[in-house]
């Protein structure tokens, strides 16, 4: 540890203490505070069961909204990734892409949800469209990013074969870039499960409708249905992930075999 | 090309003195302070099986990227069967897939099979919807499978790139420069982290086929002996310059162009690093 880090460090505290005090952040607030939330866990557990079979089937529509978000949106994105890469591009090329990647995720997805309601009416199809929009700026940084990072000697030894920048794509991009996309998919998939609870904010469908309806009317017991049902499909995905994480994109990042049995 | 063809029938041209690269006083830098080459001058004759020898940093991958158009020189001139080696020289461009390079990382896309790696060398020749679903014509497929056989990798075919060992791996990329059809074959170490045993297997493949195509090879060696031990022509880099070629026909020494010296000389300048 030298001095120039420490100075570091006592910049930040320092921040951090001025930002505090900006935000109104009180400390001494939060504790207070802890036994409200007490009385809204309390009346959490005051479940009801009968709801299940609700919660299940919106469950049900928020996994339909957000696998459709996921694979349509990643399929948009992948071209434009392709486009908005550097390594891949003139600065003609992909500037404007990165421009227009930028300003779609200048949209939080709740803003997007808004817009598609207004434009296609309430339900899940503007939280579907809402959820697309959001997946498209998202994965295209990430997946621009990951072909920026692929290793330049396969894409420097095909080229010189003298290939066209189509096969060079095909033949080494893609498959180089495969385990980062599908790794994203995985995360966006995820993401747009979790998401699509909240897009019911704004009437976009899915089961965020019923969990911002019974807040609504301070019926937590309900909502405590919801959210279980929320929990158990995140953990759900979650150990898919890890799954299919392990099959395809470990091994293939590290350039061996993982045992798998 | 086609003129050289005419007058120098391919049954006498690994005799040939047609030079199909030629190097005019090159030199090359990265910074446009500190060159790597310092003017280079190197003419090889066609079917030439020419090795250069150096130790590392001293400018002979540098060489070979000159020869693909990968780099291009600050100064001087080079010549590849008459054309300048470069990116937006278009007839140049023609005659890429012409000219195998395996780099010392080999270039492997590892997430494909071994089989596709090596069509990776059949592209050029292919149309653009042919090559984006991958629809090879049979005699295409045909040839790749030929040339994993010779490369004894028959039984890999459907492995994954990553999957396979360092041996194993230089094949792949003998494979993919054999798929290109080539007239020129360069080759950037790719024996270097071998045993002994695996090295001179690859090595006679090369061989072989350098013959039998009636094939260019251009390969880069730290190792001098193994050098001496295949090459036609060897050429001695030290810190961007040529200080030594030599002619090799069997095991004698036939022809010094710097220089008069004997084979144990020479050895005692670059001893083989592998046995250290």
């Amino acid at each position: 540890m030298n001095q120039k880090n420490n100075l570091i460090i006592g910049i930040i505290i320092a921040f951090l203490v001025a930002a505090s005090i900006n935000v109104d952040a009180n400390p001494i607030e939060f504790f207070e505070g802890l036994p409200n939330l007490a009385i809204v866990a309390e009346e959490m557990t005051e479940v009801e069961p009968k709801l299940f079979e609700t919660a299940f089937w919106s469950m049900f529509e928020t996994i339909q909204m957000a696998f459709i978000g996921t694979v349509v949106g990643v399929a948009i994105s992948l071209p434009l990734s392709m486009l908005a890469a550097r390594n891949l591009n003139s600065k003609y090329v992909y500037g404007p892409v990165r421009a227009l990647l930028a300003a779609i995720r200048t949209f939080p997805s709740i803003l997007w949800a808004i817009l598609f309601v207004i434009m296609v009416g309430l339900g899940p199809f503007a939280g579907v469209l809402a959820l697309i929009m959001y997946t498209v700026g998202f994965v295209a940084k990430l997946q621009y990013e990951a072909i920026e990072t692929i290793d330049s000697d396969p894409m420097d030894a095909v080229g010189s074969i003298g290939v066209s920048k189509w096969q060079l794509i095909r033949y080494v991009v893609l498959p180089e870039s495969a385990p980062h996309l599908l790794s994203q998919m995985l995360y966006m998939f995820d993401y747009n499960v979790r998401q699509s609870s909240i897009l019911g904010l704004v009437g976009a469908g899915g089961i965020g409708f019923y969990i911002i309806n019974y807040i609504k009317f301070f019926e937590y017991g309900k909502v405590a249905v919801f959210m279980l049902v929320v929990l158990a499909t995140v953990l759900i995905i979650d150990w898919a992930s890890v799954k299919i994480r392990d099959k395809y994109i470990i091994k293939s990042q590290h350039g061996m075999e993982v045992s798998t049995n | 090309m086609k003129l050289i063809q005419m007058t120098k029938p391919s049954s006498f041209s690994t005799i040939s003195t047609a030079k199909i690269i030629q190097m005019n006083d090159v030199w090359t830098s990265y910074d446009s302070k500190n060159y790597t080459l310092k003017g280079i001058n190197l003419s090889i004759d066609r079917g030439t099986n020419y090795a250069i020898v150096g130790k590392s940093g001293s400018g002979k991958s540098t060489l070979l990227k000159l020869m693909n158009g990968m780099m291009t020189p600050s100064k001087g001139i080079v010549k590849v069967d008459y054309q300048t080696p470069d990116m937006n020289n278009k007839k140049f461009k023609i005659m890429m897939n012409k000219i195998g390079y395996i780099p010392q990382s080999l270039g492997l896309v590892k997430n494909i099979t071994v089989l596709e790696n090596v069509l990776v060398g059949a592209l050029p020749r292919l149309g653009k919807i042919q090559s984006f679903f991958k629809m090879f014509p049979e005699e295409e497929l045909e040839e790749a499978k030929k040339i994993l056989k010779l490369v004894g990798l028959s039984d890999k075919e459907e492995r994954k790139a990553y999957m396979l060992s360092g041996g194993e791996k230089r094949r792949v990329a003998i494979a993919r420069a054999f798929m290109q059809k080539p007239t020129i074959l360069l080759a950037d170490e790719i024996v270097s982290e071998l045993d002994h045993v695996t090295a001179r297997e690859i090595m006679n493949l090369i061989a072989d086929a350098q013959k039998r195509m009636n094939l260019t090879a251009i390969m880069v060696h730290h190792d001098m002996q193994l050098a001496l031990e295949y090459a036609n022509r060897v050429a001695v880099i030290k810190n961007g310059e040529k200080i030594l070629e030599i002619g090799v026909e069997g095991d004698k020494i036939v022809d010094f162009q710097t220089g008069d010296l004997s084979t144990q000389e020479i050895m005692e300048m670059y001893p083989d690093e592998s046995k250290k």
